[in-house]
């Protein structure tokens, strides 16, 4: 949304600059998303009289000589049809940048040129799309002699030298109130400390016709109601309310049904009769510029009224051709029904474009004949044209709900659409109704209004002492009092007042049983203005008081609690991460959503992974099961940077859908740790290298485990070559995970070469069974080395060594040593090192012996 | 190998009865011709199954029992200048430690919950358009890859309200990461990380809120820094804001450079009760603001893309 600061003034007296202001609306009112700076916008661009003007023979051109307010006239040659003497045009001036391109990389600067070789041209006089103020390119504007006389800056005209705030929209989802001036500047004048006076709409003066509106005679003091009546309708002045809370009338010739007023809580229609409906203004008017600056298009006059009056007021208004719209519903009179969507039925809209309807798609309908998708457009069937001479104006308000799913279903993004899906409270539709009957200079017929009407709004009780409880400040009673009156809201207070307002609340007596044995509690009694459905609650309240009053300038505290306890598996992260990073390895982060094809290549089912439904992209599509997969993705990347050797590693949660829900009814998830090491030129045996940091780790954290022969089936296991793998089992017999190479149909597919190894284990079983205690064995130990020739395995020769040794009473930790096969010999020769804590000479005969 | 040879062989077979369609009624020729299709792609299928076999067969076992190869030297770990911890993990860990320092335990964000969590239990009307506002992912089941760690505070304040009954307040930070269906540029990623603050007792204040705010990001950023809010809007909070810091001068900042930090507000008592938590009785505070761009600033880092590339030519930077 679009905020001139001009317009914005027109409605509240603001005494400060405008950087503060507008720091001022960032700070407690909406997020300012930026300030487009118009103040030279219009520089050098006069107001000037057309004295002559002469066709150019044989050209579309005119020759015209201007008087621009000084001594001399001007000679401009101009190719618009309209121009004539006479006339008061805009003039942009030799040097003058034109407005329409002030904020392009090359704005286009105007000068003096020779036309058709012979006629000097002096700048230009300018149409409304280069002013900026539409794309209207059929001539020139016209300025209308009454507000202006040649020379007078066009800036000074239009109050153009303005700042535009451009608003972060969803920062006012609450707020349906200040999508239009008007209620946008209350909560200025709030802001400013300055109570808020209540534009009146419409005037004094505007009846409906009283022979033809066979309504129920209206209260006078309804058509001067200021807009927005909340005033009037408070508790204290609840007499109004009554006047309101009519129901349809059964004497007006417009019928208007509503099958359920949750989706339509109000519906107000007035018939009028035009002169003519679609005329270009004569003028170049305040309407079109404002509508413009607020980043609209001006259509024809009645639409652009109605546009105006909804970028004013907030409520959005269509209109509709009246005989067309009898026409298509075969009736005398109109009649209205409105009314949800049957799933499947069609309407073609303004825009030419038909849509198909849902359930949740509110229709207005003449007469059961759909004529409007109600808060997104009009149907073409009852468009306003040349030959319109009756229109039907449509005031109401719908389900933000519904027409949220509207928006969604249509693509429909319109600034009456956003407006109604933040829920354009219902108080406002008979109003802004009147004023553009007003506006348009219409002869009214008939109205009728359907609507329950306004039980008074939400009345919450507080007391001064909760409002600074919560926020941490000590404002007084008066304070508040005068902040929320100021923008609407009507204040009365109960109690015993003496003693005054409670200084800052302490915070060791602030309970409500304690607040009550020092005294009676005064409590504010605080009824919301008719304007402000987002009040609901003791919070909404401490919320306006607050920002109204800054929260800047709330003094900051800090509260002192216990300690905290530590997160296990995070500080386990913690340590994984700089044990690995310590020996070389590098932590990478890859994305949790992985691809068909990704899992396809590494051997996982893709039935096991949740499917997102509104993916970015097939390469983002699937939940991921485990993690090797993403970094035998991200190894091949690194592989052809090129790196020549790296080991890299995630730590991250995974999600299969095999493993079923939780007792939150959320899917079970995993922590996983995956590793994958990768060489460009490496002869040896990968499998290893990706071991030996297993085991590194697992030595860290004290935990034992056997490597078995791989027959797991789980997703982790899928990549790896099971005859160059091995399961991790803790001695529990619970698998942590799985190490080993990959199979050569995986290192193909992801374009790796033979030097590729990794392991995939549970990160949290590992955290659950770390040793939480390290002993220290600090004495001088005794080195042999063992070398066995076997055709056995590392594992089975290591482990009987084991036993001979604690069998016969001894200690030793066993260290690996080199694995030597001479060529065409059939056992091996395995060299282990022994470190023995417990010795003597006679043990290693024995070992010798195996 | 055998199999592959015998699957070509009735392959080229199916080929050739492909020459009996100019034999039948020309009405028939589609079935036909789909039937055979059908089965010829059931054969290159197999064909494909079969050769990825036989690549996988072509391997030599080897012993996992043991620390090298035969005749290869033992492997070493390499050095520890080539290695690194991710940027986002090493400052979400300082993050984290700030927050403990002031007493915060820590519990991880999960990475795919429901929409109970997600909007239902944050006072998220059905339907409400703030909804949209998130750009949620989805899953055929509805379930959703959480688009902030708010998803975390219903989890959080039933796991520790016992706290306040015996006098403690609740207070806990809830890093993890987070999804959004946007499109990426270089500020922009579908995947980030955010770190969320929870704080319940009797008595606290937004005052409280705001100095805790803005006592971690001067810890976090070691210097004195000016602060902002302005009003914002979440369905969760009331009131609500958003939180901004002065860019600090030594990270090139200048004077009134305000850089949006986090959103944060006083717990809306509808989500303080639906977590069981009576409102009359205890107040809160909530914030939550993204990672990435915290790093990002720190060091100076333009491409929020790098962070997930697995690039290691970056990553060995840290």
């Amino acid at each position: 949304m679009k905020i001139s600061l001009n317009w914005l003034k027109e409605y509240v007296d603001v005494k400060v600059p405008d950087d503060e202001l507008t720091r001022l609306i960032g700070a407690r009112l909406v997020e300012v998303e930026g300030v487009i700076d118009e103040t030279h916008k219009y520089d050098k661009i006069k107001v000037v009289k057309v004295e002559t003007a002469e066709k150019i023979p044989g050209t579309h051109l005119t020759l015209c000589q201007i008087n621009d307010g000084g001594e001399e006239l001007v000679q401009v040659v101009c190719g618009a049809p309209n121009v004539r003497a006479g006339m008061l045009a805009a003039w942009i001036a030799p040097g003058a940048i034109v407005p329409a391109s002030v904020h392009e990389d090359a704005p286009f600067v105007i000068g003096k040129r020779k036309m058709l070789g012979k006629y000097d041209s002096n700048g230009m006089l300018a149409g409304a799309d280069e002013l900026d103020f539409g794309g209207d390119h059929s001539g020139i504007v016209e300025i209308d002699p009454e507000i202006a006389k040649p020379g007078d800056l066009l800036a000074d005209v239009f109050n153009l030298n303005d700042l535009i705030l451009e608003i972060e929209n969803k920062s006012l989802t609450h707020r349906p109130d200040c999508f239009g001036i008007i209620g946008f500047a209350r909560e200025v004048a709030g802001i400013l400390g300055v109570k808020f006076s209540e534009p009146i709409f419409p005037p004094a003066g505007l009846e409906f016709s009283s022979t033809s509106y066979a309504g129920t005679p209206r209260e006078p003091s309804l058509r001067d109601e200021p807009l927005g009546s909340g005033r009037n309708i408070r508790v204290e002045n609840s007499n109004h309310g009554t006047l309101r809370e009519k129901q349809i009338s059964e004497n007006s010739n417009i019928k208007i049904a509503i099958t359920d007023s949750e989706i339509c809580p109000r519906y107000t229609c007035a018939e009028v009769k035009v002169a003519q409906a679609v005329v270009e203004e004569k003028y170049l008017t305040k309407m079109r510029v404002l509508i413009a600056k607020s980043g609209m298009q001006s259509v024809s006059r009645i639409v652009d009224i109605t546009n105006y009056l909804m970028l004013l007021t907030g409520q959005p208004l269509h209109a509709f051709d009246r005989d067309k719209f009898v026409a298509v519903g075969q009736t005398e009179n109109p009649k209205i029904i409105v009314r949800a969507a049957r799933p499947g039925e069609k309407l073609v809209l303004l825009d030419g474009k038909e849509v198909i309807c849902n359930e949740n798609d509110i229709l207005i309908t003449s007469n059961d004949v759909p004529v409007a998708l109600a808060g997104a457009m009009g149907g073409a069937n009852t468009e306003i044209d040349e030959g319109t001479k009756n229109v039907l104006i449509e005031s109401a308000t719908f389900s933000l709900y519904n027409l949220r799913k509207t928006q969604m279903a249509h693509g429909i993004f319109s600034e009456a659409i956003t407006r109604f899906t933040k829920g354009v409270p219902a108080s406002e539709t008979y109003n802004v109704l009147a004023e553009a009957v007003r506006q348009m200079n219409a002869e009214p017929v008939d109205l009728n209004d359907a609507w329950p009407g306004y039980h008074g709004g939400t009345v919450v009780k507080i007391t001064t002492d909760e409002i600074n409880g919560l926020l941490g400040t000590d404002y007084s009673k008066d304070l508040i009092v005068r902040t929320l009156e100021n923008v609407g809201f009507g204040i009365t207070s109960t109690g015993d007042a003496a003693g005054g307002t409670p200084a800052a609340r302490s915070r060791e007596a602030s309970t409500v049983g304690e607040a009550a044995a020092a005294g009676p509690v005064e409590q504010l009694v605080i009824e919301s203005p008719i304007w402000r459905t987002d009040i609901h609650i003791k919070e909404d309240i401490i919320e306006e008081v607050g920002r109204l009053l800054g929260y800047e300038n709330i003094q900051l505290s800090l509260p002192l609690h216990g300690t905290a306890n530590r997160d296990e598996i995070f500080e386990f992260k913690h340590e994984v991460r700089d044990l690995l990073a310590k020996f070389g390895t590098n932590e990478v982060l890859t994305y949790s959503f992985v691809s068909e094809k990704l899992l396809e290549k590494a051997g996982l089912k893709k039935s096991n992974s949740y499917k997102i439904v509104n993916s970015i992209s097939p390469d983002l599509q699937l939940v991921r099961q485990t993690l090797v997969p993403s970094l035998l993705d991200k190894a091949y990347l690194n592989i052809k940077l090129p790196v020549d050797k790296f080991a890299i590693f995630e730590m991250n949660k995974v999600y299969q859908k095999d493993l079923g829900f939780d007792d939150e009814e959320v899917p079970v998830e995993k922590i996983n740790l995956g590793f994958v090491v990768a060489e460009r030129k490496n002869s040896e045996t990968a499998f290893y290298k990706a071991k030996k940091y297993l085991d590194l780790l697992l030595k860290h954290f004290g935990v034992n485990v056997s490597y078995v022969p791989l027959k797991n089936h789980s997703p982790m296991a899928q990549p790896f070559e099971s005859k160059r793998s091995a399961e991790v089992v803790l001695e529990n017999g619970e698998v942590l995970g799985v190490v080993g190479e990959f199979k050569n149909s995986v290192k193909n597919d992801f374009k790796l070469g033979d030097y590729t190894a990794g392991f995939e284990i549970d990160l949290e079983l590992l955290c659950k069974n770390k040793a939480h205690h390290k002993n220290i064995n600090f004495i001088k130990k005794e080195m042999r080395d063992l070398t066995i020739k076997t055709a056995k395995t590392y594992g089975e020769i290591a482990k009987r060594v084991h036993e001979v040794i604690c069998e016969n009473g001894y200690e030793a930790e066993i260290m690996p040593g080199a694995i030597y096969q001479p060529e065409g010999a059939s056992e091996k020769n395995m060299t282990l090192h022994l470190e023995f804590t417990k010795f003597d000479e006679k043990i290693m005969p024995i070992l010798e012996n195996l | 190998m055998q199999d592959v040879e015998r699957l070509k062989q009735e392959l080229n077979q199916l080929n050739a009865e492909y020459v009996k369609i100019k034999d039948i009624p020309p009405e028939e020729r589609a079935e036909f011709g789909r039937k055979m299709n059908e089965k010829k792609q059931e054969i290159l299928a197999q064909i494909a199954a079969a050769e990825k076999a036989a690549i996988d067969a072509a391997v030599e076992p080897l012993d996992i029992t043991a620390w090298s190869g035969t005749n290869e030297a033992l492997p070493e770990f390499y050095t520890a200048e080539m290695g690194s911890k991710h940027p986002l993990m090493t400052e979400l860990d300082r993050v984290i430690d700030i927050y403990q320092l002031m007493g915060f335990d820590v519990v991880e964000s999960r990475q795919l919950d429901d929409e109970f969590h997600m909007f239902d239990s944050l006072n998220f009307p059905k339907g409400h358009p703030a909804r949209d506002g998130y750009d949620t992912f989805r899953t055929e089941e509805g379930l959703i890859p959480p688009a902030h760690t708010s998803t975390m505070q219903h989890r959080v304040l039933k796991k520790y309200k016992n706290n306040l009954a015996s006098g403690k307040p609740i207070a806990v930070v809830v890093p993890g990461r987070v999804f959004r269906n946007e499109d990426v540029d270089a500020t922009h990623e579908h995947t980030f990380y955010q770190c969320e603050g929870v704080y319940v007792s009797e008595t606290c204040a937004m005052s409280d809120m705001l100095g805790i705010l803005r006592e971690f990001f001067e810890k976090y950023y070691e210097q004195k820094l000016n602060i902002r809010t302005q009003p914002g809007y979440f369905p969760f909070t009331e009131p609500s804001l958003e939180f901004m810091i002065e860019k600090p001068k030594s990270l090139g900042g200048k004077k009134g450079d305000y850089l949006e930090m986090l959103g944060c507000g006083m717990i809306h008592p509808n989500v303080l009760k639906m977590a069981g938590i009576d409102p009359e009785k205890y107040h809160g505070f909530a914030w939550g603001g993204g990672i990435d761009r915290l790093v990002m600033l720190r060091y100076g880092l333009k491409d929020v893309r790098l962070f997930e590339s697995g690039n290691l030519n970056f990553l060995r930077e840290f």
